[in-house]
This record gives structure tokens, sequence and C-alpha cells, in this order.
């Protein structure tokens, strides 16, 4: 079954980076985007705070209408070797890029069921299965990430609602270019990965012909992980 | 005033069919939710039906020992009279 015509989709973080170019791509695709930041973007919260994601979602709603496609892709990084990370350091990383990803899924999954047809698309990282010293709590948080991806998809496979997972590696953003340089000579493709490539993907995990697609983890590395 | 049980069955049987229970229409107070091949996620959206148009909030507690159409019927109703017979 394709998306129901203009359905919103609700993109987490896609006011820029990776985001953004899912946003360009989705609207390409003829859905109505929405973009949700913490300061910018259509509508305003902060992820990491349920009853804020929950204001954000009545809003999103009453201006545009049900969530029906929605790509968890807010993100942030404060690296940090394990011993020297602060416990503020790891919750704010974790409950950014897990608990964001946890909140919104669950105010999303109500329009979505009402409607028997959903995409959610969960933007992990390289880092979720392959370690990366100094990113103990992102890299946990993007594997929580995973493992919700697949708890999701099986709760919700007979009800026309698909969960899946992409997992960039080092990709050209205002959050890699402090690392790009060093990480690239890994990458088997000998380059970095662009923006529009990840979106792609996730314009095919949205698209009518991935409806048996579910609970699957997409590389969008260059083979890094491989 | 009581709520008419016979509507809470009628909304049960809407939902239930909304969902796409097998035999959702020829459901009765006897059915059971293993008989009906109810899961737990549509249980779920059963609940938010049942709370939306009572206007009433069923806690998960209560759900537990709910395993018939029978027993939502009774939990709806006892709930709406709990509603109705607090003070505004």
């Amino acid at each position: 079954m394709s998306a129901p015509e203009g359905a919103v989709a609700l993109i987490t973080g896609g006011a820029r980076g990776i985001g953004a170019a899912i946003t360009e791509r989705l609207k390409a695709d003829g859905f109505t985007t929405v973009t949700l930041g913490r300061t910018s973007g259509d509508v305003q919260a902060d992820v990491g705070d349920a009853e804020s994601v929950q204001a954000a979602f009545e809003q999103v709603r009453e201006r545009f209408g049900p969530v029906l496609v929605l790509i968890n892709c807010a993100g942030e990084r404060q690296d940090g070797l394990a011993i020297r990370l602060s416990a503020d350091q790891w919750e704010s990383v974790v409950s950014t890029n897990l608990n964001g990803a946890f909140h919104c899924t669950r105010r999303a999954l109500d329009d979505m069921l009402k409607a028997r047809w959903g995409r959610i698309v969960n933007i992990s990282s390289v880092v979720a299965e392959r370690a990366n010293p100094g990113q103990a709590n992102y890299g946990a948080a993007k594997a929580g990430m995973l493992s919700m991806t697949r708890t999701i998809a099986r709760e919700m496979a007979r009800k026309g609602i698909t969960c899946n997972a992409v997992t960039p590696g080092v990709i050209e953003t205002d959050m890699t270019t402090d690392v790009a340089d060093k990480l690239v000579a890994g990458v088997p493709a000998g380059r970095i990965g662009r923006p529009e490539e990840v979106a792609h993907a996730v314009s095919f995990l949205c698209s009518e012909g991935a409806e048996y697609v579910n609970g699957a983890t997409l590389a969008v590395d260059g083979a890094l992980a491989a | 005033m009581a709520v008419d049980k016979t509507e809470v069955l009628e909304e049960i049987r809407e939902q239930l069919e909304a969902i796409k229970v097998p035999g959702a229409r020829e459901a009765t107070p006897e059915s059971t939710w293993t008989e009906l091949d109810v899961d737990s996620l549509d249980l779920v959206e059963l609940v938010k039906a049942l709370e939306d148009r009572f206007d009433i909030k069923i806690n998960d507690d209560d759900l537990k020992p709910i395993e018939s159409v029978g027993d939502a019927i009774d939990l709806t109703a006892r709930l709406v009279e709990a509603k109705e017979g607090a003070p505004a």
C-alpha cells in the first residue's frame, strides 16, 4: 500500500545536515514535510523531554495533520574517552539520541495505528555496530536505537507500520567536520558520504516498494562496517 | 446515569472491525480475546477507543483481569459510573 497522498513526514533534526537532506528528498517524494528542532524547524521541542514532544505533536496535528512518517534524526555528540566522560555528557547524549527517538515514536504510533499505515526510520550510526573510542555515549544510544527499531517492527508488523534504521558512516555534515579527515582513511570506499546518499536510503524505506522491509538496518557507510 | 451496555458492545464490535479482527461483528459478551484472536496491541487500540468514546481512563492494572468482551463492557460501565458519581 502506498502512502496516503500528502501524508505528513516529521523529521526531527530536519533543519540541517543529514536531516535537511532527508527533508528535501521526502518533499520531492510528495510528502508534506515538517521539521522539528530544539530551536529551529517548523515546530520546536526538546526531544528528550516527553511532555515537550507531546506538545509538539499536538501542534503538528493541528497545523499539518497526523504524522504518518517519522524520521528520528535529532542527534548530538559529546565525545570523550569513557574514563573522562561525565554523567551529564552520558545522559545528555542518550537523552537526545535514544530517549528522543522513543518519545517521538510513541506519539507518532497513535496516528499511524489509526491510519493503518506508517513509516518510521531511525537514523542510527555506524558506531552502533563498530565501536569508536571516545563515543561510548553516542555508540550506546545509537545501538539502543537499533534494538528499539527491531522491537517496534515486530510489535507493529501486522498494522501496516514499518520501522527500519539507517546506519550512516562518515557523512559530510557540521557534526563530522572535526573527525572526517581522521576517519576517511579507514573507509573502504575511499571517501566520505554525502547527506543525499543517506536521504536516498530513507526515501526507499518510506516508499511503497519497501512495505515488506521491516526491522532492517541499512548501512550507508561505504563499507565501513562491512 | 448508567451507561447502556449495548452501546458499549456496539462500540467494541466497531473497533474490533476497524482493527480487522475476524468475526468482530458476531462478537458477544461471552467472546474471549483468545477466541477472537485479539492480541495485546489490538487490546491497546480497543482501550484507546473506549477511553475516547466514553471519556474514561483505563489503567493497565484494570486491564489485567479483562479476558472477554463482557469483561470490557463491565469495566467500561463501572468507570463511566465512577466518573459520573464523582464530584465535578
